[in-house]
């Protein structure tokens, strides 16, 4: 009979296949106590089920390969680390020993113990681990039946999964397999399990468990994880459905592969340009596969980041140079070291500590205290234009001293260089990041120091809200919608267009399409993401008509709360 | 014996993998090994233990070794903890 079921996506895609049904282990939940021969016997079959699990791990690691093997591999460390602590196997051997308790009891009452140490915890990301715990004591369990019971079911080729939960090690082997889709009653789109299933391209769904349980085995089964939909003997419209979507599914990959080569261009003809944040070889490379107008911010600190010295020229002159070159002609944006207190200390430079990082001495403050380090990068910097256009970006900007300052230190090494000889490209701008509110504010009074702005959204909101994004009491206190940041985008451009400078904006804002016709409408033009984002941004652009935007821009000043702008951007 | 204290500089601090880190070095070495934060101790090549101390971003913990490569151990994990655990962080 036809059955719909509705549930979470833990992971996209489509399926239709025959539902094979895994009922959950049963863990011996009695107090069997051994007789005193059979506990050494006991002991060594759970060292062998340890030896056993461990193996499955191993394999586990072995299959993965690539950036899946980077992602998933570490947290599967975690695991083998489990399963070698000598906490958790030294206390189950003495329980088997002085307990007589049959090992999955003792499996069992270990669990718990740790368990609730987990769950007392307050860090939420700690709690979660006691996830890892699960999966790691469950396939001890399984190993431990293994033999005895039936053999674990993972599925084959053509079905459909349903099962209380899958660990990580299942899902390489079921894909290998053949199972096509994957139902499961406990877990979250969080879990290890979840985060494979989308590398894998598995799809997966969480449904109550009264739900699952209604699906009997062998029947056909449909599945839409994507929607959360799973529709059990799906009758012929259902079908017709399905191939709809997956044609559908097929589109939008092909158009996705078109996007990258399509211009960014609103409805309207005008070109809007995209531009990558980048900050390695690889971030550049794909910038440039993504049709990436040029490279919007280079970040300079991971050359100092994880080192005990600070990256001589060469060195950080070679960096830039091969982002120059990579961009073939397109411009590039390079940073001069956005450091602070807090990371300072992961790097070659000594500084003291400070109560208060983000309102300490980093960005250009540092730079200016420690003017080798900043000349040094300048120095780099400027060699690095003789390849290529380059523009430099000061970070932390709030007085107009700084950049003239800056400016100063700026042709002094332009002339240095040239005396020494090095090529220097013949003009290289020398713009600020607009983050410190009091620049945006008193933006009018600084301007004629640069030659162009770029807005650094992720601090700027944080401090204009005073709130820090990553605490969770006050994280939803942050957000680009506040009347506060539209305002401020506001005058900052408005400001940039009296006196003709260009003005770019390059916090993770810029790369959320839900943020793209907001951004157009208040006067953007140019704007830098994660080249993850760069063609869902493409495709936010070329759904918009800019003049259609620029009209309705008044509403979001009128807007007195974060709804009233919501609802100016819905009607956008 | 030795004894050091180490400050946590990575922003998700003692978690998971972090843990997962300086366990699997403290284990390559025969000193026994405890670290305390907050006036609780646990075994440091217990991963169960080490996750549990919970010690976030800037905490200060105590290292304890004790055994016959405790100056080796130390400095490699003293170097391991001012490395931020070798964790890729992005601005």
């Amino acid at each position: 009979m036809r059955a719909r079921l509705s549930g979470v996506t833990a992971s996209r895609g489509l399926a239709l296949g025959r539902a094979r049904v895994r009922a959950p282990h049963v863990v011996e939940a009695e107090e069997r106590r051994l007789s005193s021969e059979a506990v050494e016997p006991e002991i060594a079959r759970l060292v062998d089920a340890i030896r056993f699990t461990r193996a499955e791990l191993a394999a586990l690691r072995d299959q993965l390969q690539g950036a899946l093997a980077q992602e998933v591999g570490e947290f599967l460390d975690v695991h083998a680390l489990l399963l070698d602590d000598p906490d958790l196997v030294s206390g189950l051997v003495e329980m088997i020993r002085s307990g007589r308790y049959a090992a999955s009891y003792a499996l069992k009452l270990q669990r718990d113990r740790l368990a609730a140490v987990f769950s007392a915890m307050e860090d939420p990301y700690l709690r979660s681990r006691r996830e890892d715990l699960d999966h790691v004591i469950g396939r001890l369990q399984a190993a431990l039946q293994r033999g005895t019971a039936e053999d674990d079911i993972i599925g084959l080729a053509g079905e459909v999964l349903v099962a209380d939960t899958v660990s990580p090690t299942e899902l390489v082997p079921m894909v290998e397999r053949g199972v096509l889709a994957v139902l499961v009653s406990r877990g979250s789109p969080m879990s290890h399990s979840a985060i494979l299933a989308r590398s894998l391209g598995l799809p997966m769904l969480i449904a109550p468990a009264e739900a699952l349980a209604a699906i009997p085995d062998g029947v056909a089964v449909m599945v839409d994880a994507g929607r959360g939909e799973v529709i059990v003997e799906p009758g012929p419209e259902d079908l017709a459905d399905l191939r709809e979507r997956e044609a559908a599914e097929a589109r939008e990959q092909r158009s996705l592969v078109r996007l990258r080569v399509a211009a960014t261009r609103t409805r309207d003809g005008v070109d809007i340009a995209l531009m990558a944040n980048a900050e390695s070889r690889d971030d550049v490379a794909r910038a440039r596969q993504l049709g990436a107008a040029g490279v919007g911010l280079l970040r300079t600190e991971f050359l100092f980041l994880q080192r005990t010295e600070v990256p001589d020229e060469e060195e950080q002159y070679a960096a830039c140079r091969d982002a120059v070159l990579a961009m073939e002609g397109r411009p590039v944006t390079l940073r001069t070291l956005d450091l602070g207190a807090d990371k300072a200390d992961a790097s070659g430079i000594a500084l003291p500590r400070e109560p208060n990082p983000a309102l300490g001495l980093r960005g250009v403050r540092l730079a200016l205290a420690r003017p080798a380090l900043l000349r040094t990068q300048l120095r780099a910097m400027l060699r690095a234009s003789a390849h290529g256009p380059v523009r430099i970006l000061v970070p932390m900007v709030s007085q107009r001293e700084e950049m003239l300052a800056v400016r100063r230190h700026l042709r002094e090494c332009e002339r240095e260089l040239r005396r020494e000889g090095h090529p220097v490209g013949a003009h290289t701008p020398l713009g600020a990041m607009i983050e410190v509110p009091a620049a945006a504010f008193a933006l009018a009074t600084l301007l004629d120091t640069m030659d162009f702005v770029s807005i650094g959204t992720n601090d700027l909101i944080q401090y204009l809200l005073a709130a820090d994004r990553g605490n969770d009491a006050v994280g939803a206190l942050f957000s680009p919608l506040h009347p506060a940041v539209i305002r401020a985008l506001h005058e900052i451009l408005a400001a940039c267009r009296r006196t003709r400078k260009p003005a770019s904006i390059c916090g993770e804002m810029a790369g959320d399409p839900q943020y793209t016709r907001l951004l157009l409408a208040l006067g953007l033009t140019e704007l830098s993401m994660h080249p993850a984002n760069i063609l869902e941004v493409r495709a936010a652009v070329r759904r918009c008509e800019l003049s259609a935007l620029r009209r309705r821009a008044g509403a979001l000043l009128r807007a007195r709360d974060r709804s009233a702008v919501e609802r100016a951007v819905a009607r956008l | 014996m030795r004894e050091q204290e180490l400050v946590i500089v990575n922003a998700l601090g003692l978690h998971a993998r972090a843990a997962a880190r300086v366990v699997r070095l403290l284990s390559g070495f025969s000193s026994q090994a405890t670290l305390e934060f907050r006036n609780r101790s646990v075994n440091a090549k217990s991963i169960m233990g080490v996750m549990l101390l919970a010690a976030a971003q800037g905490a200060r913990v105590v290292l304890r070794l004790d055994g016959p490569d405790e100056d080796e151990a130390m400095a490699a994990a003293a170097a391991l903890f001012e490395r931020g655990f070798d964790e890729q962080e992005t601005a």
